[in-house]
């Protein structure tokens, strides 16, 4: 049975380890807005912040250019930082930009490298938990909607999304409704007819 | 001050019972700028309450590398009083409930997740009409919860006092204002822990036990309250596929 | 938390189409509500949302001594509570000069239309009425100007009156605040070389200079150009005839809110 709980709420008399949750007293207890699933043992949370990991692609915006390094706005409880050597693209602040999280450091900034300016665009917070339901099984939600719409998008594990060209309305909306509706099966089929309907 | 009559025939001035709530409402995230938000109306209190973070503490000194620190600022908007213009801004009062508040949820919210950062919480009276505090803590709860900042439980807040010899729960203006005692408390209902005690007036120990107890016979209906305003927003959604 | 960041670059491609990021026209208001009475502490009250911004006013009425240059009437009093709430952009702490702009800039287009009667505020030689107007932003998505100026003549034109009786303030069996007339503002941004009517959080953070016009159906009220940048004569005529034309749209929607 899969159940919406809220923090505080005891999901279990036995102690699971999952993120989202602490074990007091040998019994598990909630401490986010999730979905529970006591079959498979799982908590998702509902509302979730992001933590860096190495590896993953972020989107964020120059929020200061210094002379060695630029500081990154990442939407996240810490903010990401770029070295300048490390990358071609000359930056100013309030530029798009995408980078990969080489490392965190021990205050919880993210070092960011391949870091790339994207042109032009909006950009879009989506909560980060519901990214992986945006990006799909194997990317096939995202090619779903950038097929339909014929915009560029960018996907950051942060939560921001970039968006050029194309039905950028439509892309929006698409995003919205996942981010809505990203606890409820059949998804896919749900999105997809909706791009079909209003692309025809 | 003259006295005045707050119980006629074990019946308050607004004709509530010795330990009956006002009724209360609560909406999730009515502030789409905020991490989290909430708004409540109790009685006649109207409250926002809003979450921004956590992110980087400035100025560097308020930062502790160990864990986050909570900032919380209680204010009263001008108009709020039935009585005269209020002043904008913190005065003494404001700063002791912003403290108090603020020290409500450092007891429950995973501080060590989130070193060197800051949680703000503001809470905005827009009306008032006795038991901002606790309306307010149960208020940002609420927007906290909806943050998605991880939370070890999820407190309410209600107050109660004395009248004569009468103990009741969750006083309004006219009461507090002419009350023998006011205990506004904080829960952190699953372990039933008091996170906020203040207390002004006289009560003998029976007295306090019989106003704690009412506290906290009174926490289930305000979690619930709380927790529906919380799963509100996904329900409704669901509903759209059944 | 909802964030919609845009560049420069996109509100430019955009415009050479004539749109705006939401797909409005340039010299097209965001849907507007204005809803009165929702603070019933208050004398009178209103919440205004202009698309994603939200303000509430409130008015209080009270006893205060006569001006030295106006001694026969009471006065009115405008403040502008930029609340950290509203946005990360806004701090906790004393009004900045944004605050302060925006509640002198409000306060003088009601001043200047007589929307408050202030003769009819007078009480005797030492003692006249003073009405406080506070403003405050729930939540900001750029305009804070207009939906200022909506909510404050909402919550003026619905407020009541307390009685001074036994040289004391009575606020029971309370009369109605003697209203003249309706003002309004319209508020413009030019970006990326575009004027757009009541810009939204976005544009206002891309736009260089910014002009509020405040008005009632016969005369210009008030006028604030804010920003670095500047306008051209020509510019201003367009704005000028643009807020008579749009000011007749905002004050059916004040009247239509409260009930006239």
């Amino acid at each position: 049975m899969r159940k919406i709980v809220v923090p505080g709420e005891i999901i279990s008399d036995r102690p699971l380890r999952m993120e989202g949750s602490i074990i007091e007293d040998g019994k598990t207890c909630s401490t986010v807005m999730g979905v529970f699933d006591d079959e498979k043992g799982t908590l998702i949370s509902l509302e979730g912040l992001w933590y860096p990991r190495p590896g993953e692609k972020v989107i964020g915006i120059i929020d200061e250019a210094k002379l060695n390094t630029y500081t990154v706005n990442l939407q996240a409880p810490y903010k990401g930082i770029i070295i300048s050597k490390y990358t071609e693209d000359i930056m100013a602040n309030g530029d798009i930009v995408e980078a990969i999280v080489k490392d965190v450091d021990k205050t919880g900034m993210a070092v960011l490298a391949r870091a790339r300016r994207l042109g032009g665009g909006k950009v879009v917070y989506i909560k980060p938990s519901k990214i992986p339901r945006i990006l799909g099984k194997g990317n096939t939600m995202i090619n779903q909607i950038s097929d339909a719409t014929k915009s560029s998008i960018e996907v950051g594990m942060n939560g921001l999304i970039w968006v050029k060209g194309g039905r950028i309305d439509l892309v929006l909306e698409a995003l919205v409704k996942i981010q809505e509706e990203a606890h409820i099966s059949g998804l896919t089929e749900r999105v997809g007819s909706m791009l079909k309907e209003k692309t025809q | 001050m003259d006295k005045v009559e707050l119980m006629i025939d074990g019946k308050r001035i607004d004709g509530r019972t010795a330990d009956q709530l006002r009724p209360i409402s609560i909406v999730a995230n009515p502030i789409r700028n905020a991490a989290g938000s909430a708004y409540i109306e109790w009685g006649a209190n109207k409250i926002f309450a809003a979450v921004y973070g956590p992110k980087e503490a400035l100025p560097k000194h308020t930062s502790d590398p160990e864990k986050a620190v909570i900032k919380c600022r209680y204010t009263m908007a001008p108009f709020s009083s039935v009585e005269e213009h209020g002043k904008p801004g913190m005065n003494r009062r404001a700063i002791e409930i912003s403290k108090v508040t603020a020290e409500v949820f450092e007891n429950v919210i995973l501080l060590n997740k989130f070193p060197g950062s800051e949680i703000d919480i503001y809470i905005e009276v827009m009306q008032s009409d006795g038991g901002t505090r606790a309306a307010g803590i149960t208020c940002a709860a609420v927007a906290l919860a909806a943050s998605g900042i991880p939370m070890r439980d999820l407190p309410y807040a209600v107050s109660a006092g004395k009248v004569g010899d009468t103990v009741i729960l969750d006083l309004n203006k006219i009461e507090d204002n002419y009350s023998d005692a006011d205990v506004p408390v904080a829960i952190c209902p699953r372990k039933k822990e008091v996170s906020l005690l203040q207390m002004d007036g006289n009560l003998t120990k029976d007295e306090f036990d019989t106003a704690l107890n009412m506290i906290i016979n009174s926490g289930s209906y305000i979690s619930q309250l709380q927790i529906d305003a919380l799963k509100k927003p996904y329900e409704k959604i669901e509903e759209r596929y059944l | 938390m909802y964030t919609k960041i845009i560049t420069e670059e996109y509100i430019r491609e955009r415009l050479k189409n004539g749109l705006r990021d939401d797909s409005r026209s340039p010299f097209t208001y965001r849907n507007i509500t204005i809803k009165t009475g929702n603070m019933p502490n208050a004398e009178g009250s209103a919440e205004v949302t202009l698309g994603n911004t939200t303000v509430i006013a409130g008015v209080k009425v009270d006893v205060g001594t006569p001006l030295k240059d106006k001694p026969e009437e009471g006065s009115i009093i405008t403040s502008a509570e930029l609340s950290p709430m509203a946005s990360d952009k806004y701090e906790p702490g004393p009004p900045t000069p944004e605050a302060i702009e925006i509640s002198r800039v409000i306060d003088r287009g009601i001043r200047a239309a007589n929307v408050v009667d202030t003769k009819s505020l007078y009480i005797n030689e030492e003692k006249v009425w003073n009405a406080y107007i506070d403003i405050y932003a729930v939540n900001y998505d750029g305009n804070i100007f207009d939906a200022g100026t909506l909510a404050a003549i909402a919550a003026l034109s619905t407020s009541k009156m307390p009685r001074f009786e036994d040289e004391k303030v009575v606020r029971e069996n309370m009369g109605k605040l003697k209203i003249n007339a309706i003002s309004t503002s319209c508020t413009f941004a030019k970006v990326a070389g575009h004027i757009l009517l009541d810009p939204d959080g976005n544009e206002e953070a891309f736009s260089n200079v910014r002009l509020t016009i405040a008005n009632d159906e016969k005369y210009i009220r008030a006028m604030q150009k804010g920003l670095g940048g500047s306008f051209t004569p020509k510019e201003l005529d367009q704005m000028i005839d643009m807020t008579f034309n749009k000011s007749a749209e905002l004050r059916s929607s004040i009247k239509h809110a409260i009930g006239d």
